[in-house]
């Protein structure tokens, strides 16, 4: 009971209390999970969302391995988002409603009482739901499973952070039929490896659980949250990475009186709570039920400007060298021309001069922000630069229930029903006045069109020029409702040198808006609720396995599923107003996979291939937008992607003590249609809605809206990877290298740029020039001119006969070293102590690009005559030439130290 | 036991104090920050007057020439002149540029010059009644439009070459703030011109613009049946909005601004031109007579004038 006081008063300070870990002598396993979880969060929350959460299942060779060997390069499974897998806690499904994922962050840190899990395959029979294609993961944290005792961790490393504590301590189960575990730790940095990084994170872990009737029944409760603040990094062209002579600058920070300070600063907060029935009707019944709730608070800080005030971000790109003239044409970047215009590379070697002659430079001028909001302000305005955070705080309630039967020796079912309400409260918060003490609640983009005194220029018609402190909330302020319910099955029979499962499943969503502000661009279906979207998705699965031998199986399993779109890439303009885009249709998933498992001796692998089909998908991104000088929505419906590639695993045990693994994947995954495209913009101007939504052919007929995304790679994962490792391990050393190699990572590309309108303004429409004596229609550009710069091409009745999507960036390929060295000592009375140091990209390879993104901007004016728009002189600045990049970390260590007691 | 309790406070107090070392900011206090040089750009050997005479009387004294209201030089030596600000962008108007002025009453001369400076929000920088020393080497001198201006030459969207801003990043070298901002500085008091000035085109060369000035008139566009009458815009194709408005975006012309009338007393007219992004572009226009202060300048036989902020707008000439 004293052990129970003391948990309680721990957990209560929020420092949570001790706990104790699944004794794992595996020491790569020490801070595996912990690696690949920090590594998501490295990024853009964008970013990290994207990453594939599933490893699969431990039994699974190639699986097993490669989401934490290729975490470096942000490697996703298959290419799959994290929406495709599920994440579950003692049996509660915990992936966000609204956007699909799962946050990482709700359990950062705790990766000893995370440790319990299971993993399985996208079409595995499994005890806790049916998995979409990138699997499933179940932690088990109910407290009796954590063996008893103690554990202190110490780490030091040098990236997001440099130090972390951990002190777990478990009761195991106590002759009252009670088991506490608990857990707390924090992570920090003051500057991580990025330069203006910090982090702080703190986290705690609780579990207690009461078993009762000789274990028939348990009731067990969890709860656990990580207080987080963390200044991130972005990313940048390789002309500013090339003046800051560094991959890694980071333009998010600059000096505030001599200090470092981080603009983009995350804040997050996911307390979660768990209470879990289970009730063993049986030997060969059970019954699993979980109630949670969650209450997260999410959000990230920005810059925010208004009126005429400059762009505060140091990569503005009139700031860059580049913005003086194109240097990109040859016409003009040529001794020649530069010769008689000496005054363009004057200007930009000053802007060199500027950036590399110090670092203040080239980071943000906090000074200069205070300075000129408190000169307005004197000149009787307002504050100019304001840093506020966008927040998308979320409430979850969540019920699940399943019932397991195993129903002879041969065969057994699960099935179970999971339903949730999630409320996500997306609003802006001011932060900081940075030196100002005034700011109105009005869009500057509405002021620009619309004038200081207009209805549209209020963000909350019903509070007319309200006056905005810090803390307030401003500028956006709505609810995104998700309810679902899901009831699913699975049936699993085992006999022989055959098996076979299948399972489905019937899923209902609906999705709503709830506006809080009355937008004046949006008078009438800004403020409150939208009414439902309401979808009725399901599929099924099954998989066939054949033992042809001992110690080999092939698997063939396939999928079907029917499923709602994500709340977030359901309104047009999900700030501002109510409507629902166009074509919101059930998303279809069929996936299939062919595997062929098998040991040969010493030699064990896996050999698969896989294919999956996505189709009638959503997708939207938002940018600012030249044409109107705002931001603008875009959404791409009826949206079908292809995923589909080999994996294979080999793992050669040389002896007990060394062993050699070969695991690789060559892959593609890809767009395979051209898209409908909706856009809307937050000036909302019907007219110009409807100017922006249109297209005509050649002909001037017109034709849909749609983007030339065929053939566009999903991007920030490579889509070729080959490892090559070596295990050893003797008297309690262990030893690892792998080699991995890493190709075929693309750019994420810009719908704008592909739009047909676009092309169609930019003279990328053509008509056959002539007929050669074949009879074929000649066009005047060649195909590899239509391939690299895009085009459509159109008989001369204005049908459709060929597109080309403008050519994506694919990186360089590339080797990472990667080696880890670990002791792990059994001392007296049950003690131990484990050491693990890894090291990552020994070689110190600094131009590996994991990610990026082209811009949503044109390289050229648009003239309008008379409502047309036209294609206008191309700008100095080349937006399609200065993507923006990420690059995965410099050299990097990592020491873990595990002392259990 | 003990031992975990142990753990437990080294912890919390590790963690406590970690925390409070991240993300902690101090204000900077509320003094000056110079975008402009903290050290003398060198002293005042030449005036407004005298540069504008060297390089904006005629593009037969430029070194490039795009034509005869666009041309420019180089400054290759220590020419450092003085000025007061009496036009800047505090309401919006003047896209990136500077009106200098300086009254010379030993030499008798009153001039103006345009100081163009890649910026879109100059006047915490340069406030009205700032005096400034420019020291012109390694900038440009010239017209722009006719009128005389100090920046750097740059590409315009129509893929024309002018001379344009200045980067921001050489005001640390070529640009010096002298004392402080006096909005009682005469330089800031506006001449007023009245028709027959205007109409004599012997008035319309490079000593007369830019002027600080105030015109009487009324708008032309709010006169008769024209008040209700919206026009065409030539490049949205749409109609502005009734009743009219200094600079709906309806009317934007390839300068993103919309150009009214001010007729004055004889029929004489002066083209207002307001961008269309800004608290003067969605005034309504009065029908009755007002005063007009801005940077005047001339463009082919017209006087132009771009207005600072709504304040140049009032009932009577002051």
């Amino acid at each position: 009971m004293k052990k129970a006081v003391l948990l309680t008063a721990a957990f209560c300070s929020a420092l949570g209390a001790a706990a104790q870990v699944a004794d794992s002598l595996y020491v790569q396993e020490e801070n595996a999970d912990f690696t690949f979880t920090e590594t998501q969060l490295d990024e853009e929350s964008d970013v990290s969302q994207t990453v594939s959460s599933v490893i699969g299942s431990q039994s699974d060779t190639y699986l097993s391995k490669v989401g934490y060997r290729w975490s470096s390069m942000r490697f996703r499974v298959r290419a799959l988002d994290n929406r495709y897998s599920q994440y579950y806690m003692n049996g509660l499904l915990l992936n966000d409603q609204e956007r699909g994922t799962f946050n990482y962050s709700q359990i950062g840190g705790m990766n000893d009482a995370t440790r319990n899990r299971e993993n399985v395959g996208g079409y595995e029979f499994n005890n806790f739901g049916l998995q979409d294609i990138g699997g499933g993961t179940n932690i088990n944290s109910r407290a009796s499973q954590f063996a008893e005792g103690s554990k202190l961790t110490l780490s030091a490393t040098n990236r997001n952070y440099i130090l972390r504590g951990a002190f777990t301590h478990a009761t195991g189960v106590l002759p009252s039929g009670w088991a506490f575990a608990a857990n707390v730790g924090y992570r920090w940095a003051k500057e991580g490896v990025i330069e203006g990084t910090f982090y702080s994170a703190f986290n705690y872990f609780l579990a207690a659980e009461k078993r009762l009737r000789d274990g028939e029944h348990s009731v067990s409760l969890v709860t656990f949250g990580a207080p987080t603040k963390r200044g991130t990094q972005t990313f940048a062209t390789e002309e500013a990475y090339w003046l800051a002579n560094s991959h890694y600058y980071n333009p998010n920070w600059g000096y505030q009186n001599g200090k470092k300070r981080n603009a983009a600063v995350v804040k997050s907060f996911e307390p979660t709570t768990i209470l879990t029935w289970d009730w063993r009707i049986n030997e060969l019944q059970k019954l699993t039920t979980s109630a949670g709730f969650t209450y997260n608070s999410y959000g990230k800080s920005s810059l925010g400007w208004a009126g005429d005030a400059y762009d505060p971000r140091p990569t503005y790109y009139k700031n860059l060298p580049s913005s003086v003239f194109n240097v990109y044409d040859p016409e003009r970047n040529n001794p020649d021309y530069l010769a008689e215009n000496p005054y363009f590379l004057e200007q930009y070697e000053t802007l060199v001069d500027y950036w590399t002659s110090s670092k203040a430079n080239r980071q943000i001028n906090w000074d200069r922000l205070y300075y000129v909001n408190r000169e307005n302000e004197k000149a009787g305005g307002e504050a100019l630069y304001y840093l506020y955070s966008r927040h998308s705080d979320q409430l979850v309630y969540s019920l699940s229930s399943t019932y397991n039967h195993t129903i002879d020796r041969y065969s057994k079912a699960s099935a179970g029903l999971q339903m949730s309400h999630t409320k996500t409260m997306h609003y802006n918060q001011m932060e900081d006045l940075l030196g100002g003490t005034r700011y109105t609640d009005i869009d500057k983009f509405a002021v620009s069109d619309y004038g200081l005194g207009s209805e549209e220029a209020q963000n909350d018609l019903r509070y007319w020029n309200r006056q905005v402190k810090e803390g307030d909330k401003f500028g956006n302020n709505y609810n995104i409702f998700v309810n679902k319910a899901n009831f699913w099955a699975q049936y699993q029979y085992n006999r022989g040198n055959i098996s076979a499962a299948v399972g489905g499943d019937i899923e209902g969503t609906s999705i709503e808006r709830e506006g809080l502000m009355q937008n004046g661009r949006a008078p009438k279906n800004s403020y409150g609720k939208s009414g439902h979207a309401r979808f009725l998705g399901g599929g099924g699965k099954f998989s066939l396995a054949w033992r042809p031998a001992a110690n080999n199986r092939i698997t063939f399993s396939g999928s079907y599923d029917a499923q709602a779109p994500l709340a977030r890439n359901s309104f047009v303009a999900p700030e501002m107003q109510n409507n629902f885009v166009d074509n919101l249709h059930l998303e279809r998933v069929f996936g299939t996979e062919l595997a062929y498992n098998f040991r040969f001796g010493e030699l064990t692998g896996k050999l698969s291939g896989y294919y999956a089909h996505f189709s009638k998908g959503v997708e939207q991104s938002w940018y600012y937008n030249d044409q109107q000088s705002t931001f603008t929505y875009l959404t791409m419906s009826n949206v079908s992607k292809a995923h589909y590639g080999l994996e294979a695993a080999f793992v050669y045990q040389v002896d007990s003590h060394l062993s050699f693994n070969l695991i690789g994947t060559i892959s593609d995954a890809k767009y395979v249609n051209n898209p409908y495209a909706q856009i809307s913009y937050q000036g909302m101007n019907a007219s110009e809605l409807e100017r922006l939504n249109q297209c005509t052919d050649p002909n001037g007929k017109e034709t849909p809206l749609r983007v030339v995304a065929d053939g566009m790679r999903v991007s920030g994962t490579p889509l070729t990877a080959v490892s090559l490792g070596a295990n050893y391990n003797i008297n309690g050393w262990f030893f690892e290298a792998n080699l991995n190699y890493y190709d075929r990572v693309y750019v994420g590309w810009s719908q704008y740029r592909r739009l047909n309108a676009t092309y169609r303004t930019d003279g990328r429409f053509y008509t056959p020039s002539s007929v050669d004596a074949n009879g074929q229609m000649v066009f005047e550009p060649t195909k590899a001119e239509l391939e690299t710069n895009g085009g459509i091409l159109f008989d001369n009745a204005g049908n459709v006969l060929k597109t080309y999507a403008i050519k994506q960036e694919k990186f360089d390929g590339g080797f990472m070293l990667d080696l880890s060295i670990g002791r792990y000592l059994r001392l007296k009375k049950g003690k131990s102590l484990s050491i693990n140091l890894s090291v990552n990209n020994v070689t110190n390879n600094r131009n590996m690009r994991t990610g990026g993104m082209e811009w949503q901007r044109a390289d050229n004016y648009y003239n309008e005559r008379g409502g047309v728009y036209s294609k206008g002189e191309a700008k100095a600045y080349q937006f399609s030439k200065n993507a923006r990049y990420y690059y995965a970390n410099a050299i990097n260590a990592f020491l873990n130290i595990g002392f259990k007691f | 036991m003990k031992a975990r309790h142990i753990y437990l406070y080294i912890y919390a107090l590790l963690a406590v104090g970690l925390a409070a070392c991240v993300d902690q900011h101090d204000e900077p206090a509320a003094g000056e920050l110079l975008v402009t040089s903290t050290t003398s750009v060198g002293e005042t050997n030449t005036t407004i007057a005298a540069v504008k005479a060297r390089f904006c009387s005629g593009s037969s004294v430029a070194e490039t020439t795009i034509n005869s209201n666009n041309y420019w030089s180089k400054v290759t030596e220590n020419l450092v002149l003085e000025g007061v600000v009496v036009g800047n962008d505090e309401g919006e108007n003047m896209y990136q540029t500077l009106l200098l002025r300086d009254i010379n009453a030993a030499a008798g001369s009153d001039q103006c010059i345009g100081l163009k400076i890649r910026n879109t929000f100059l006047s915490p920088y340069f406030p009205l009644g700032q005096r400034v020393k420019v020291n012109l080497k390694g900038l440009y001198v010239g017209v722009y439009s006719a009128m005389p201006v100090i920046g750097q030459p740059y590409i315009t969207s129509m893929g024309n070459k002018r001379l344009g801003a200045m980067l921001l990043e050489l005001c640390r070298k070529n640009i010096e703030l002298i004392g402080k901002p006096n909005r009682g500085a005469p330089e800031l008091i506006p001449i007023v011109l009245e028709d027959a000035w205007l109409q004599a085109s012997a008035n319309r060369n490079y000593n007369n613009t830019p002027i600080l000035a105030t015109v009487k008139g009324v708008i032309a566009e709010v006169q008769g049946a024209a008040a209700a009458t919206a026009e065409i815009g030539a490049n949205s194709g749409e109609a502005e909005p009734l009743p009219k408005i200094y600079g709906p975006e309806a009317l934007y012309d390839d300068g993103y601004a919309v150009n009214r009338h001010i007729v004055l007393g004889n029929n004489y007219q002066v083209t207002l031109r307001t961008s269309t992004d800004n608290a003067i572009s969605f005034t309504a226009i009065p029908s009755d007579s007002r005063s007009y202060t801005g940077m005047l300048s001339y463009y082919g036989s017209e006087w132009q004038m771009t207005l600072r902020s709504l304040d140049d707008i009032y009932p009577s000439v002051k």
